[in-house]
C-alpha cells in the first residue's frame, strides 16, 4: 500500500466519524457571544470616513496604492466587531462620531467630503492630542483618542496584511524554496512581506 | 453470549497506545513493524495529512483578521489564548479549555491539542540530544532521583531517530553536553549571526559556541518527504511533509505494515487492571462523539498522551491493588512536574550590514549550547541554560515616530530596517518533589471526567539562573559589536515553554520511581509510558527528541519480552 493509499484508509476507517455534520458542531464558525456581537453599527457616512481616514493614514503613492484600494475600509468595521469587546466596541464609535462632529462643525460636511489637505490637518490635529493624552488624561477625549489609535492600528496592519500591501508595498514571495542569509540588498529593494 | 465474545476478540489487539502525538506516533510505528496488531487511540479528531491542513497554504490576506483573536476565540480559549501558538488560522488544533477545564492551584499554562498527530503537528521542532552531563546531574547534586539509563544507553536509537525522523544540523563535537548526531545538512546562519559566532569564539574560545539550530526539519529529500521550502509556516501543517510529525513520518509508516488501527474521539478514561495476572487488561474508552463507553484489551499498552494526559490516566486508574494510582506504590506519580523556564534574554542592534538582507523565511534559529556549571565553571545556582534566537531585518525603519502616518510612514514600512538579534535563554528547572498534579474531583470536563489539578512554581534556583540568562546573553552581544542592548525578563510560569515533563519518573527503585530504565510500570510490567512523563530531570534541551529515542528502545524491549512470554 502506498502512503497517500494508507493515508486515505485512515479517512475511511473513520468515515462516519469524521462526518460534516459532527465537523460542524464541534468547529461551528466563531461569532461573537449575542452579548457582544455587533455592540456597534457603523452608517454608511461613517464607513466612508473609515475608509478616507484609512486612506491619509496609509496614502497611495508612487510606489503603490494606498489603504483604501486595499479594502482596509471594510477591514476596520469588521474588526472592530469580532476583535474588541463591547466596550471597546462603544469607545471606538464615540470617538469616530466625535472626530466626525468636528468635521461637520468646522466644515459643515461629513469627513469623507472635505479636501485632502484639511483631511491631513485634522488627522495631524488628532494625533498630537493623542499623544498629549498620555500625559493630560482628560476624560473628555478618552474616546476620540482611543479611536485615533485603534483606527491607526488597524488602517497598518488590515493594510499589511492585504494582497497590495503584500505584493505592491512590500514584496511576497509565497514559496521562497531556499534561504540566503546574506542576500544582496538591491536598489529599492523592498521589506518583505510575511 | 457468542456476540459478546466476538466483541471481545473484535476489540482484543496485540498493542495499544495511547495518544498519537510525537512518542505515541512512535510507539505505533515501531509496535507495528515489530509485526504487531496495535491499536492506536486518540482523544480528538482526525486530522489528514496535507488534505487537512487548511491554513498551510493561505495568503496574509487570506486571513480574514490577519490573525487576531476574535472576542469569541478569547472566551472558549482564556487558557490557550495567553501566548502566541494559539492564533487564528491553528486555532481549531488548540484545545478548548472551557470543554476541558483544569485547576491552576498556582498559575499554569497547559497548551494541549487534542487531534491525531497531537503537539507534532505544531511544534518547534528544536532537536537535541542529552548528554551525560544531564543523565548524571540528580545523582551529583541531590535534587531528584538519579537516571535509571546514562547516554550510552540511548545513544544508538539518538542515531535511529535522527536518520528515521530526519534532523538537520551541525555536528560541533560537544560530547557530554550536547552530544553530536546523525544530522542532515544543517540550515544556514545568516550574515550577522555568522560574525557574532565569529565574536564569541575570539573571547570565549571553546567555552562558548553558537551553532546553528538543530531542527526536525528536512534540508534535502529524506524518506519520500519533500524538503522545506523556508515559508516559516510550520505550526499549520506542512505540504511538503517537511517537518517531522505523526502525520508526515511515523503514522504513514505504521500503516504501511497493515498493523495499525487508528481510532480518533477516544478518550481513554482508565486502564483496566487485572489483580490476578498483576497486568494491565486493556484500557476504557468514553467515545468523544457519543459519550458511550468501551473497552479495548491487549498484552501490553503504551501511555502516550501527553506528560500530564498521561498523568491523568495512570491517577484515574486506580483498583484495590493501586489505591491511588496504577503503579504507584512509590507516591511518585503527579510529583516532580517540572517546565523550562524562558522568554529571558537580551537583544541588540548591529551596524555595518546593511548591503545585506535575507531572502526566505528559515524555520530555525541559531543555539548557544550550556556553558554555565559544566566544566570548570561554577555559579550560585544549579544546572544551566542554553540560548535559542535569529538575527534578522526588521520588517521597519527603527526611526518611526510614535503613531506616525501618512506618506512618509508607509516609506518606513516597507524598507528593509535595522538588523536585530535576540537571544533568548532556555533554563532547567530542578526537580520538586511538591510539584505536582492531583485528580480534582470538584470539577468535571465536558465527558463528565474529573480534572487534573495543577500546582507547580519556580524556585529560587530558577530565579538565580536568569540573571545570568540576561546578562551572559547582553555579554556576548557586546562582545559582537551591538548597539541599543536590552536585557529583558518577560516573566515566565510553568507550562508557557510547552514542555511539562516529570509526573512518572524513571528510576531504579520502584520505592522513589515509577517506571524502569526500560519505560516499563515497576509494578505492571506490560505498562509502558514513554512520553515526557517519564523525565527524571529536563535538561535544558528541547526534549521532544529524547521521547522519540527513548519510545523507541522500550518498543524494541517490550516486543522482546513479549516474545519471551515476560509480559
Amino acid at each position: 500500500m502506498d502512503r497517500r493509499e494508507a493515508l486515505r484508509s485512515v479517512a475511511i476507517l473513520l468515515g462516519t466519524a469524521i462526518s460534516a455534520g459532527t465537523t460542524d458542531i464541534l468547529f461551528s464558525s466563531y461569532t461573537l457571544p449575542e452579548g457582544e456581537k455587533n455592540a456597534v453599527t457603523f452608517s454608511a457616512e461613517q464607513l466612508r470616513a473609515l475608509t478616507e481616514i484609512a486612506d491619509v493614514i496609509i496614502p497611495t503613492t508612487k510606489s503603490s496604492p494606498g489603504a483604501k484600494a486595499a479594502g482596509v475600509g471594510k477591514f476596520i468595521p469588521m474588526m472592530i466587531n469580532d476583535c474588541y469587546p463591547a466596550k471597546q466596541q462603544q469607545s471606538f464609535h464615540k470617538g469616530l462620531m466625535a472626530f466626525e462632529a468636528r468635521a461637520k462643525k468646522t466644515y459643515r460636511k461629513s469627513f469623507a467630503l472635505i479636501p485632502l489637505v484639511e483631511r491631513k490637518k485634522m488627522l495631524t490635529a488628532l494625533r498630537q492630542e493623542t499623544l498629549d493624552q498620555k500625559a493630560n488624561k482628560n476624560p473628555e477625549k478618552a474616546d476620540i483618542t482611543y479611536f485615533f489609535t485603534v483606527v491607526r492600528d488597524l488602517t497598518s496592519l488590515g493594510y499589511f496584511a492585504s494582497e497590495i500591501g503584500c505584493t505592491k508595498a512590500r514584496e511576497y514571495v509565497m514559496i521562497p524554496g531556499s534561504y540566503d542569509g546574506a542576500y544582496p540588498l538591491k536598489p529599492g529593494q523592498k521589506s518583505w512581506a510575511t | 453470549m457468542n456476540l459478546n465474545i466476538n466483541l471481545k476478540a473484535e476489540n482484543t489487539y496485540d498493542a495499544i497506545v495511547v495518544g498519537s502525538g510525537i512518542s505515541g506516533g512512535w510507539a505505533a510505528k515501531e509496535l507495528t513493524e515489530k509485526g504487531l496488531k496495535v491499536l492506536l487511540l486518540e482523544r480528538g479528531m482526525n486530522i489528514e495529512h496535507i488534505k487537512d491542513y487548511d491554513g498551510a497554504m493561505k495568503n496574509p490576506w487570506d486571513v480574514k483578521h490577519a490573525g487576531r483573536l476574535t472576542e469569541e476565540m478569547k472566551r472558549t480559549h482564556p487558557v490557550q489564548k495567553r501566548d502566541y501558538p494559539y492564533n487564528e488560522v491553528t486555532e481549531k488544533w488548540w484545545v478548548n479549555d472551557l470543554e476541558c477545564p483544569y485547576t491552576e492551584v498556582k498559575r499554569f499554562d497547559w497548551y494541549r491539542g487534542f487531534h491525531v498527530g497531537g503537539k507534532s503537528l505544531m511544534w518547534g521542532r528544536q532537536s537535541y540530544r542529552f548528554g551525560d552531563v544531564n543523565f548524571e546531574e540528580n545523582s551529583k547534586d541531590g535534587y531528584g532521583n538519579d537516571w535509571p539509563i546514562r547516554y550510552k544507553d540511548l545513544s544508538s536509537w539518538y542515531d535511529y531517530a535522527e536518520r528515521f525522523a530526519g534532523i538537520s544540523g551541525q555536528n560541533e563535537g560537544l560530547e557530554g553536553i550536547l552530544p553530536d548526531g546523525q544530522f542532515l545538512p544543517p540550515m544556514d546562519l545568516n550574515i550577522v549571526e555568522k560574525s557574532v559566532k565569529e565574536s564569541i569564539k575570539q573571547k570565549w574560545g571553546n567555552e562558548r559556541l553558537l551553532t546553528i539550530g538543530r531542527v526536525a526539519n528536512l534540508t534535502v529529500p529524506h524518506n519520500g518527504r519533500g524538503n522545506c521550502q523556508y515559508r516559516n509556516l510550520c505550526s499549520r501543517g506542512c505540504p511538503f511533509g517537511a517537518y517531522f510529525s505523526t502525520q508526515s513520518s511515523t503514522l504513514p509508516a505504521a500503516m504501511d505494515t497493515g498493523n495499525l488501527t487508528l481510532r480518533p474521539y477516544s478518550i481513554v478514561n482508565h486502564i483496566i487492571y487485572d489483580k490476578d495476572t498483576k497486568k494491565a487488561k486493556g484500557v476504557a474508552v468514553i467515545d468523544a462523539l457519543t459519550n458511550k463507553t468501551m473497552e479495548f484489551y491487549a498484552k501490553i499498552v503504551f501511555v502516550n498522551g501527553s506528560t500530564l494526559g498521561t498523568t491523568f490516566i495512570l491517577l484515574n486508574s486506580t483498583s484495590d491493588a493501586h489505591p491511588t494510582g496504577l503503579g504507584n506504590g512509590s507516591g511518585q506519580l503527579g510529583h516532580n512536574l517540572m517546565d523550562h523556564h524562558f522568554r529571558c534574554g537580551a537583544n541588540g542592534e548591529f551596524e555595518g550590514f546593511d548591503k545585506y538582507y535575507t531572502y526566505g523565511r528559515r524555520a530555525n534559529g541559531f543555539y548557544i549550547p550550556r556553558f554555565r556549571n559544566v566544566g570548570k565553571d561554577k555559579r550560585d545556582y544549579l544546572r544551566g541554560f542554553g540560548y535559542q534566537g535569529s538575527a534578522s531585518r526588521q520588517n521597519w525603519q527603527n526611526d518611526v515616530a510614535e503613531l506616525a502616518f501618512g506618506a512618509e510612514f508607509k516609506q518606513k514600512m516597507t524598507t528593509p530596517g535595522a538588523w536585530k538579534m535576540g537571544f533568548g535563554g532556555f533554563g532547567e528547572m530542578l526537580p520538586y518533589y511538591e510539584n505536582r498534579v492531583y485528580i480534582d474531583h470538584n470539577k468535571k470536563d465536558k465527558w463528565g471526567q474529573p480534572v487534573l489539578a495543577i500546582d507547580c512554581e519556580y524556585k529560587e534556583n530558577e530565579k538565580k539562573m536568569r540573571t545570568d540568562m540576561m546578562n551572559d546573553a547582553a555579554e556576548m552581544l557586546e562582545a559582537a559589536g551591538a548597539k541599543n542592548i536590552k536585557t529583558y525578563d518577560n516573566d515566565c510560569y510553568p507550562g508557557m515553554a510547552i514542555h511539562e515533563m516529570g509526573t512518572a519518573r524513571m528510576g531504579k527503585d520502584p520505592k522513589t520511581s515509577v517506571l524502569n530504565e526500560w519505560n516499563q510500570m515497576h509494578e505492571v510490567k506490560n505498562v509502558f509510558v514513554t512520553d515526557g512523563a517519564c523525565m527524571p530531570s529536563i535538561g535544558c534541551q528541547n526534549p521532544s527528541l529524547t521521547f522519540m529515542a527513548l519510545t523507541a528502545r522500550a518498543a524494541d524491549f517490550a516486543v522482546k519480552e513479549l516474545k519471551k512470554g515476560n509480559l
